[in-house]
């Protein structure tokens, strides 16, 4: 019987179309991603990770099948709902069918459908590889040597984690179709499946969440993305995804839970057609009649068909079709979940190292757009349900004759819908105001909340709602429009990637931004409003077609309706409609006029060919020999209100070569569109020999060659000025309040390799050699210029800055003269004068914005004061005693170890949330809003203090940067980014508790470990980083805290302090005539470290090294009052990897690694009540050690100081043994 | 006031043809129109509702082009689907306010009253706090009544308004249309031809979109006045009449079949000549020969 009612179920499917056209969704889909760049899943391949990698292919496997979960909540929601919807129910039951038969018969055979259905992807990756670089559209692996071909590679991810995935959907669905019987609850099963999926990937914010993350996941991709997250490219593109480890718990556990839902689906599911309901309908008692219906005579009453009553009764239909949805339990669903998740990521706010922020608004209103995508799909959903309201129910004859005109049908639909959103909004802001609340903060600012989710969320949902209402009436046939608004989105997406990125293109664009403190919603307000306005008047165009199209009656045929619409065409609506039309036309115009004529426009593509030409056209300037800056004297006049400066005024120029020089190129700062008013050079008789103006590039033929050695003054005035708004939102660097430049924005000279495209499959397709992303460290040309480039080796400085009165501006450099004037217009104008007193990098920052300043000195050992500002926003006073305080600590430490401050003062500045980054500048930090300001250390005991760390650092770079310059070749950041690292980590160490460092590097541990794993190019030592963050700060804090660990701080502050003494000031012009690299450093370091550790600079900075420590069995014997002896057996094992992460073992040779034993303090938390370093020589280890308190665990590199992706089973626990002899 | 429809015709897009030509005067008063299932009935009464277009032909309801003037049609009417659901969750009494307040009646006191009258008059009072969903076919097929004769309309149009109702509920609805009737233009579609019977002054026999009779009930009957002729046959003979004549109808009285035909004179074969009633007409322009009184020479009463 099963059997047969599994054949009927397949025969039944075989027919039906839509089983094909699911299966040609997904084969397309697939296909087109592994063949064109329009289409991409995951993403993850590129660069070393070859695009048929078996990882990747099991990657996009995985989602697949969990993408495009409607498909199978589509076949495998309807097999019984089917019966009861097409009312087969009655006859079907009444059959000799077995209840099991029937329920497991339809389940079965419509999962063997999903999964064959599903078998598209296999089959279309296989398909796209094999053809792909037939094909006329190239997809980015054309040029590239892909792997063989295997067909297990394919088809074993699909096996272990496609079929578990779809048969736990399967099952769910399933369930929640036969139970309900209501195709809503499947879909609304659906949602929360991805809200499990959403809430797993919040977790993950705090990494101790990593394995509850994996396992909570229905779909197992957090589970895949964790179980891989360590693999390196070469592991990637050469291991399959086996099912092991979190990855395997995580299916067991859903497969049984699928398993145990149909166990419950089989003894929930009634075979009855009509259901006994879980609650007893009440009994509705009315007053009995005391009439005779004969003799009631039916009143005569006025009916009013005016204006008026046409507002009465689109008001009483809003009110009852509002009243519908509230009542509708999948809505309320969808509500319930939606909000489930705003509470769960409210306990994960914005985190950084584990530390939550403060929940300001700006960051509230940041959570509460997570609930945009519920917002979606109920403004779809209901926008579908709406217009088939009466027609779903068989009431739309009775409806469609009243004498409602046909507009209060549409505009009541509208309104009721309408009135859902205005009460979700405050019910959200409710919500957020609560998340406030619970954080115990309290300055709610309800107007900021109202004026962000009234206008832009609120629009949001109308645009949709309109777009779904005309879509539905076109469509005509509910299913067909909600398909087509899924197709929408697709074809909007796959525009996008396809070069069509102008906002007038992309359905509701022009966003209103982030919410910063500083700036508000700043200039983007002005974008956001003509682009609402323009979208607006498009969906209004869109609602008068509806009006005209929509059904009334039992007419569907198009034609039939459109004719019946001409009648429809009364004068409002045609005034309405023209209104709109020319609004449309006239606005889509103005945003236009302000993005492609007031600004130029480029599509991402455009971008890139610009790049590619630059680099064709100029790269054989590169090497010319050029003139330095030595000299920066300019006036900058910042207009923030308009979002404009000007800079006027010279630069010193000498010529440091041999050679005398009569050309000098002049690059202008294209990307921000800085035209240059005038550029002479002397007294103003250089021409232009030559002009890009495409490029920015000019080059100026001095009449007179400059000597070597003579100098040459370059006077030049630039603007940059804001006109009208840009398509993308616009530079968010020159802004009303926050402003943040640096003196990119000022001419530089010679050609800016900086501008040419750096990612390798990108130069491929445009025939550029792959290249590297620094300079070797042999060469001349690197070692001859510092990290910030060839245009300067160290300046003298000084500048104007002019600003509006409200606002302070500052500079590098010392406040010399503050001073309020008037501009030619009768504005107020407030300067300040700022002079540096010593030489410094040619790199400098101008901030401007609204302050409060908060002062502070510290004195320094020798007695000199220096002065401590910060300037914030107000409002913003949360962590200012503690970045204070970091650096003064910070001053005190590196003054101490490494050598003296440089200058006599010391600010961080405050700049908008635009950018999440504190930067260092001479004597001047610009420190992000969003990060540090606003962190919110609740348990000092517990979360990370990251206004301190991050001011560290900062302060740590007035020596790593400033004071030593590093040359501009390979490991550069080993000196300036690792050591500020190194630096801020000593300062924290000597504050925070080891607990809480060993939290810091278990980040920094793993930030590395997935950095490697990412890598698209070469991972390299440490001594070679090439600007690769995960290396130089995540790789780097592990390896100097290691290093000050096993040599002793001393011994690293004292190599520090030599190489400062060595290298203060370098370049060209030093007794080295050339700017260091990590290999001085490392020399440094060596002449430190005593003979038996000197492998641990090879191992750590030479080579990439992964250990991989292992405690195998941890016994204890009690041997007297409180005397107890521990054995420990390990296993150490090396590897060394190569750049793509090819990993060999290596012998140990002689080795040191930490054995420590655990006890349990009063309060029961573990403490070390061993560490010691034990010499290791081989694998297998076996250390006895004594300790005074009742062990509970031991283990080896217990606190995972060195680099190992199981840290886990470093440790074991201690169990009783047999006294040993 | 006089509802005219002149030649209309319809063609569905699968090809069948659901109005031929059909032109109709309506007076006020009760109006029939008789025909079996798929005549078109609907389809015409769906046109005259505002809800369907003709493909050709012309509706004038007094002064109002009905076709063009849909507006001007829906402040008149009261509709009463044939087939029609409801809001499951919604009450009766709220569903039938809300839809008063659809129809225009916006004053509150007012609507109120006339809600509490209809759903008095359609017995529904004691139900009027149930949710819809819970209704039997026949207090939904009331309630489709009451919503229909809000705020007294001037054309009222039912489309099987007696299918599913029980006998009872059935004479007090055409009770019901009869009280109203007198100075509206009911127009009311049905098979069942009792209903024609009992309550209409004119009528229309339709089938397969073609009008095959109209006229009053009377005018009808006394067309088939001694043309109709019975006989009881055996079962086994009953297939070799069915090839000698056009049996108009056919039922069994007792487990025998008696048969009715239509013939000017007696026919012979031992058939008796029967009182025609109504069903007769029915089922002679149904299966049977045309009446030998043709069409065009009833009197045209516009």
């Amino acid at each position: 019987m099963l059997k047969e009612i599994i054949r009927f179920e397949l025969d039944y499917r075989k027919k039906r179309p839509a089983t094909y056209l699911y299966f040609g969704i997904l084969f397309l889909l697939c296909f087109f991603a592994v063949t064109s760049k329009y289409v991409v899943i995951g993403g993850v391949a590129g660069g070393q990770i070859v695009e048929n990698s078996p990882y990747n292919l099991a990657f996009m496997t995985v989602i697949m099948t969990f993408a495009l979960t409607f498909i199978v909540s589509a076949i495998m929601g309807v097999p019984v709902l089917r019966d009861f919807e097409h009312h087969t129910d009655s006859m079907l039951f009444t059959t000799p069918v077995s209840k099991f038969a029937y329920l497991f018969g339809r389940f079965f055979g419509s999962f063997l459908v999903a999964v064959l259905v599903f078998c598209a992807v296999w089959m279309a990756f296989i398909l796209g590889f094999a053809v792909g670089k037939y094909l006329p559209w190239e997809p980015s692996w054309a040029a590239k040597e892909i792997l063989p071909f295997n067909f297990w590679h394919y088809i074993q991810p699909f096996l272990t984690l496609g079929i578990t995935s779809i048969f736990i959907q399967s099952a769910l669905y399933f369930a929640a179709g036969t139970l309900s019987r209501q195709t809503i609850v499947i879909y609304v099963q659906g949602i929360v499946l991805l809200v499990l999926y959403q809430i797993a990937d919040t977790m993950l914010e705090d990494i101790d969440n990593k394995t509850l993350a994996a396992l909570l996941d229905p779909f197992g991709f957090r589970a895949f993305q964790i179980y891989t997250e360590y693999w390196s490219p070469a592991e990637k593109n050469s291991q399959m995804v086996g099912l092991e480890g979190v990855l395997l718990w995580n299916r067991l556990i859903w497969v049984g839970f699928a398993g145990l839902v149909l166990a419950g689906t089989y003894w929930g599911f009634s075979f009855n057609v009509v259901r006994t309901g879980w609650r007893k309908a009440k009994a509705i008692v009315a007053e009995k009649a005391t009439f005779r219906p004969e003799s009631v005579k039916i009143p005569v009453v006025q009916q009013f068909l005016t204006t008026g009553s046409y507002l009465k009764m689109l008001q009483q239909q809003a009110l009852f079709y509002s009243r519908m949805i509230v009542r509708d339990v999948p809505f309320l669903g969808i509500v319930i979940v939606g909000l489930i998740n705003l509470i769960v990521g409210a306990f994960y706010f914005d985190k950084m190292y584990g530390t939550s922020s403060y929940p300001i608004t700006a960051n509230v209103l940041g959570l509460l757009n997570e609930f945009d995508l519920f917002f979606l799909i109920i403004a779809i959903f209901y926008s579908g349900e709406l217009i088939w309201r009466e027609r779903s129910v068989n009431f739309n004859l009775i409806m469609d004759a009243l004498p409602v005109p046909d507009w209060v049908n549409l505009v009541a639909k509208f309104v009721g819908l309408f009135l859902i959103y205005l009460g979700l909004l405050l019910i959200l802001i409710v919500v957020g105001m609560g998340v406030q609340a619970a954080h115990g903060y309290f300055n709610f600012e309800l107007a900021l909340y109202f004026k962000s989710l009234y206008s832009s969320t609120l629009f949001f949902l109308v645009a949709y709602t309109l777009l779904a209402f005309f879509v539905q009436i076109m469509a005509n046939n509910k299913f067909v429009g909600y398909a087509l608004m899924f197709v929408f989105f697709i074809v909007t997406f796959t525009i996008g990637a396809m070069g069509v990125q102008h906002p007038l293109f992309m359905f509701n664009s022009g966003s209103l931004g982030e919410y910063s403190d500083m700036n508000r919603y700043g200039h983007f307000v002005t974008r956001f409003s003509w682009m609402k306005l323009y979208w607006f008047t498009f969906v209004c165009i869109l609602f008068s077609l509806s009006v005209v199209f929509a059904v009334r009656g039992s007419e569907a045929a198009l034609r039939t309706r459109l004719r019946i619409g001409r009648l429809r065409l009364s004068r409002p609506l045609v005034t309405f409609a023209l209104v709109t039309i020319v609004a449309f036309t006239g606005t889509g115009f103005y945003v236009y006029y302000n993005t492609n004529k007031l600004n130029t426009y480029q599509t991402k593509e455009e971008e890139e060919q610009w790049a590619v030409d630059y680099e064709k056209t100029l790269k054989k300037f590169e090497h010319l020999p050029q003139p330095k800056i030595v000299e920066s004297n300019l006036k900058v006049e910042l207009y923030p209100d308009t979002r404009d400066f000007t800079a006027e005024g010279f630069y010193w120029l000498k010529n440091k070569t041999e050679q005398p020089i009569t050309d000098i190129h002049i690059q202008e700062d294209v990307p921000n569109d800085v035209r240059t008013d005038y550029l002479r050079f002397g007294s103003g008789e250089a021409k232009v020999k030559q002009q890009w103006e495409d490029y920015g590039y000019t080059i100026y033929q001095l009449s007179r060659p400059l000597a070597a050695g003579d100098s040459v003054r370059m006077d030049f005035k630039v603007n940059f000025t804001t006109n009208g708004f840009t398509a993308s939102g616009g530079n968010t660097s020159v802004v009303q309040n926050g402003t943040f430049i640096n003196n990119t924005y000022f001419p530089s000279i010679g050609y800016a390799e900086a501008a040419e495209l750096g990612d390798d499959d990108l130069r491929r397709k445009h025939q550029l050699p792959e290249k590297d992303r620094m300079m070797e460290q042999t060469d001349p040309r690197g070692l001859s210029q510092s990290l910030f480039g060839d245009d300067a080796d160290y300046i003298r400085f000084q500048m104007v800055v002019g600003t509006e009165p409200e606002q302070i501006a500052i500079a590098p450099g010392y406040l010399e003269k503050e001073w309020t004037d008037q501009d030619s217009l009768g504005n107020n104008r407030r300067y300040f004068r700022y002079q540096m007193d010593v030489p410094m990098v040619n790199f400098y920052s101008i901030v401007s914005a609204r302050y409060e300043v908060k002062r502070d000195k510290w004195v320094g050992p020798d007695g000199k004061p220096v002065n401590l500002e910060i300037y914030y926003n107000k409002g913003h006073e949360y962590n200012l005693e503690t970045m204070l305080a970091s650096m003064k600590k910070s001053l005190d430490y590196f003054s101490k170890n490494f050598g003296p401050y440089q200058y006599r003062q010391l600010r961080i500045m405050e700049f908008p949330r635009y950018g999440s980054f504190a930067q260092s500048f001479a004597n001047t930090v610009p420190f992000s809003e969003g990060i540090g300001f606003i962190q919110k250390i609740s348990d000092p005991e517990k979360d990370l203090d990251m206004p301190y760390y991050v001011t560290a650092h900062e302060i740590g770079h007035q020596w790593w940067g400033h004071q030593v310059p590093e040359a501009g070749v390979k490991g550069n950041a080993m000196l300036s980014e690792t050591q500020s690292q190194y630096s801020a980590l000593m300062v924290m160490k000597h504050s925070f508790s080891p607990e809480l460092m060993q939290k810091f590097l278990k980040y920094e541990m793993d930030k590395y470990l997935q950095g490697r794993a990412m890598e698209r190019k070469k991972e390299q030592p440490l001594v070679l980083t090439a600007g690769q963050g995960y290396i130089h700060y995540n790789k780097g804090s592990v390896i100097m805290y290691g290093l000050q660990d096993y040599i002793g701080e001393d011994k690293v502050n004292a190599a520090l302090r030599n190489f400062l003494a060595d290298w203060q000031y370098p370049g060209p012009d030093s007794k080295q005539k050339r700017y260091p690299t990590s290999r001085d450093l490392l020399g440094y370091f060596k002449a430190q470290t005593p003979d038996s550790l000197q492998y641990i600079i090879t191992d750590w900075f030479e080579n990439i090294t992964l250990y991989e420590n292992k405690a195998t069995e941890a016994t204890y014997v009690k041997k007297g009052e409180k005397q107890y002896e521990v054995t420990l057996q390990f296993t150490a094992e090396k590897y060394v990897a190569d750049s793509a992460g090819n990993e060999k073992p290596v012998p140990l040779a002689t080795q040191w690694v930490d054995v420590g034993v655990y006890a349990k303090d009063k309060e029961g938390k573990d403490k070390l009540v061993y560490l010691k370093k034990h010499k290791v020589t081989a694998k297998d280890n076996s250390v006895k050690v004594t300790v005074a308190e009742l062990p509970t665990k031991a283990g080896v590199d217990p606190i995972n100081k060195l680099i190992d992706r199981h840290p886990d089973d470093n440790t074991k626990k201690v169990n009783e043994g047999s006294p040993t002899t | 006031m006089q509802l005219i429809i002149q030649n209309l015709n319809k063609t569905y897009s699968n090809g069948v043809q659901a109005l031929k030509d059909v032109s109709l005067t309506i007076n006020q008063g009760m109006f029939g129109l008789l025909g079996p299932n798929g005549a078109g009935k609907s389809s015409l009464m769906r046109t005259i509702a505002t809800l369907q277009e003709p493909d050709s032909g012309q509706i004038q309801l007094g002064d109002t082009d009905v076709l063009k003037q849909k507006d001007e049609v829906r402040r008149v009417l009261g509709y009463l689907p044939q087939e029609f659901g409801v809001y499951p969750k919604v009450d009766a009494e709220t569903l039938l306010n809300h839809l008063a307040v659809l129809k225009g009646i916006t004053q509150s006191s007012e609507r109120k009253e006339v809600v509490k009258a209809l759903l008095q008059k359609t017995n529904l009072y004691d139900a009027r706090k149930k949710n819809l969903g819970g209704y039997s076919g026949g207090m939904k097929q009331r309630f489709g009544i009451a919503q229909a004769l809000l705020a007294n309309p001037k054309l009222i149009i039912v489309d099987e308004p007696t299918a599913g109702l029980d006998p009872a509920e059935r004479n007090r609805f055409l009770n019901l249309l009869s009280e109203i009737g007198e100075n509206t233009i009911v127009i009311l579609s049905t098979h069942i031809v009792d209903d024609v019977k009992e309550l209409c002054s004119d009528m229309a026999i339709i089938n397969k979109g073609e009008v095959l009779y109209k006229g009053s009930p009377q005018q009808a009957l006394a067309n088939i006045d001694g043309k109709i002729w019975e006989k009881r046959v055996p079962k086994a003979e009953l297939e070799d009449y069915r090839t000698q004549y056009t049996i108009i109808s056919e039922k069994l009285v007792g487990g025998t079949p008696v048969i009715h035909i239509m013939a000017d004179t007696n026919p012979g074969n031992d058939f008796a000549a029967v009182q025609g009633d109504l069903e007769d007409v029915y089922f002679s322009h149904i299966f049977g020969q045309k009446p030998a009184v043709p069409v065009s020479t009833f009197p045209q009463t516009n």
